[in-house]
């Protein structure tokens, strides 16, 4: 394509560039998976004490993150209740909103987003408080849905921008109930996107720390308890946690490549 | 409201509404609310206070002598009424001492100490030192993506990126923890190559020095900018860079008149993600430093909360972040001529 109208060098370059970009991206990864399998008690690569699968089993009986990992499915699910409903409602109502009044309220609903994770948990503990909801999983919940919300509301809002609307007014005049065209029209034609909506919610809040922490009081899910373990010293069970997220991620992304470059060409 | 009613009737329009007002008021407006409001007061704890009460507690105890000792009953009785109220005296301090009464005010914000000051600076600086050096790394990566690449290894490119993005922060924190580390893979290099003695504790302190959270934070926050730039990027008719080609532009001039200016939205979005994402960062300087290095702002927010247990000045200084975050958005806004719908892609 374009790159016909670069010179050789100008390309030699680029790819070298992209080539250490990557390497940068990837390396640290590579380190972080190869200690998981060292049998030397401290992570580490230059320092080999031969190959080993302890970690994984230690891992296997540590209560703690596999409590961690509980909390964090249970708050994820909690997440993905309240925001898929709630981005729903901001993207139907802004769909039908004035362009005025509808650029407000958009502020306001995307400004969780722009809003550092930090201040967020941090408001959320203040305001849950008040009604003596002391800091824990509930409180992660709501703090983390108030910008996840906004992600699944962008979502729905994209896909709102392509709906034919006369097949909703069709079916009214047909004399179907608001309810019905709602549950067989709007609903059918949002589906994949609530489906998307909900892994990218999960996903955010399984991640998410920086929120949680504030939050989450003295509770944990398995991100804050992989944080506090590294305050205190390092140990390859972490290690085999990154292993085990690296290689989800791979195989999803490996996945994902599949199904797209297949159909379309 | 009224065409929401009418798209989908009145009692789905309600509950729909009924959704969208308590997210707006339960988990962004009325919390953000709270946080402004604690951060506006404090509680007066006057150490006089208990001394006060102290020196109640003597003259009670001296007039309740007085009175026993006495016969005549006139007497008695002003002593009685004098009792009474010192001991109602006394209890109106204690209950003060228990439950100080809030003072309302701008102090939480004046009292920060020079040092929390000075670290508020300095992260608000490193912040946008990361941002500008991500912008700088990332503008030829979001380039070869989107333009300079044929759909196939643009899209295994676009998996490159994903792979490690989709990664939990902290891990990508913790392996830049273990090459830094005083036993890291660093210093296990040096030592093989013989300029070290790990034994004899001869390593660099690479974690101890502030550039190691700066690396770290680069190394975690650089794809927020390259997903937003490659996005605007892809947008571009390729043509307009052919043709400005054959027009005879230099390569440095189709960047400054051609493509930049293009990428603007994009390069403005990245911009505020990473910085807000910097600024705010709890994770890469907590796990980085461990205490060794300097301070981030965002850890002092922490400490106020979970360990002096002072709300009020944690409030404070979340506000106070919060504000330098908003003002830097609307100055990209401003700067870049875009609005918030072009941010939220």
């Amino acid at each position: 394509m374009s790159t016909a109208t670069e010179s050789a060098g100008a390309r030699l370059v680029m790819n070298i560039y992209i080539g250490i970009f990557v390497l940068y991206l990837f390396l640290p990864l590579a380190v972080m998976s190869a200690a998981a399998f060292n049998s030397f008690d401290y992570p580490s690569v230059t320092q080999w004490h031969g190959f080993t699968l302890k970690w994984f089993v230690a891992l296997a009986h540590d209560e703690r993150l596999l409590q961690g990992l509980v909390n964090s499915v249970l708050v994820a699910l909690g997440v993905i209740a309240v925001s898929i409903p709630a981005g729903l409602s901001g993207a139907l109502i802004l769909t039908r909103l004035g362009q005025r009044s509808g650029t407000v309220l958009y502020s306001v609903l995307v400004s969780p987003v722009l809003t550092p994770g930090i201040i967020l948990g941090i408001s959320s503990l203040i305001f849950w408080r008040e009604f003596g909801v002391p800091g824990g999983l509930f409180v992660a919940v709501m703090a983390q849905s108030s910008f996840i919300a906004s992600y699944a509301m962008l979502l729905f809002l994209a896909r709102l921008q392509r709906q034919d609307r006369t097949l909703e007014e069709a079916a009214l005049d047909l004399g179907a109930s608001h309810t019905l065209v709602f549950r067989r029209i709007t609903l059918p034609f949002l589906a994949p996107t609530c489906f998307t909506a909900a892994v990218v919610a999960f996903l955010q809040s399984f991640e998410n720390y920086n929120t949680t922490v504030f939050a989450i009081g003295g509770e944990w899910t398995l991100v804050t308890e992989i944080a506090s373990r590294l305050r205190f010293g390092l140990s390859p069970v972490i290690n085999v946690v990154g292993v085990i997220f690296v290689v989800l991620t791979l195989v999803a992304a490996v996945t994902y490549v599949l199904l797209k470059g297949k159909p379309r060409r | 409201m009224g065409s929401l009613a009418q798209a989908y009737g009145r009692p789905l329009a309600s509950v729909i509404a009924l959704i969208a007002a308590v997210w707006i008021l339960a988990l962004i407006l009325v919390p953000l609310g709270a946080m402004l409001e604690q951060s506006l007061w404090w509680r007066d704890s006057k150490g006089d206070i208990s001394l006060q009460i102290d020196r109640l507690y003597n003259e009670i105890a001296t007039i309740q002598l007085d009175r026993e000792n006495e016969a005549d009953p006139a007497r008695q009785a002003a002593f009685d009424s004098a009792l009474q109220q010192k001991q109602a005296e006394a209890s109106a301090l204690e209950a003060q001492e228990l439950d100080p009464p809030k003072t309302y005010g701008f102090a939480n914000f004046t009292r920060m100490s020079s040092l929390h000051l000075y670290i508020f600076v300095r992260t608000i600086f490193y912040a946008l030192m990361v941002t500008a050096l991500a912008l700088v790394v990332c503008y030829p990566v979001a380039y070869v993506v989107a333009l300079a690449s044929g759909p196939r290894k643009a899209i295994i490119l676009m998996v490159a990126l994903i792979v490690p993005y989709a990664i939990n922060e902290l891990l990508r924190v913790y392996a830049w923890l273990m090459i830094l580390d005083y036993r890291g893979v660093i210093n296990g290099v040096l030592q093989w190559m013989g300029f070290i003695d790990l034994d004899a504790r001869e390593w660099i302190p690479f974690l101890e020095n502030p550039s190691a959270v700066f690396l770290a934070m680069i190394y975690t926050y650089v794809l927020f900018m390259v997903f937003p730039m490659v996005n605007t990027l892809e947008t571009l008719d390729r043509n307009q860079i052919e043709a400005a080609r054959d027009l005879g532009a230099s390569t440095l001039r189709i960047h400054r008149r051609v493509i930049i200016p293009h990428a603007k939205p994009g390069i403005a979005v990245g911009c505020i993600m990473t910085f807000m994402l910097s600024a705010g960062s709890y994770s890469v300087p907590a796990i980085m430093t461990r205490g060794q290095g300097g301070d981030w702002f965002s850890q002092l927010v922490y400490r106020q909360f979970y360990e002096s247990n002072n709300w009020n000045m944690g409030s404070a200084y979340a506000v106070s972040l919060l504000v330098v975050c908003t003002a830097f958005i609307l100055i990209m806004m401003r700067l870049f001529g875009v609005g918030l719908r072009d941010i939220a892609k």
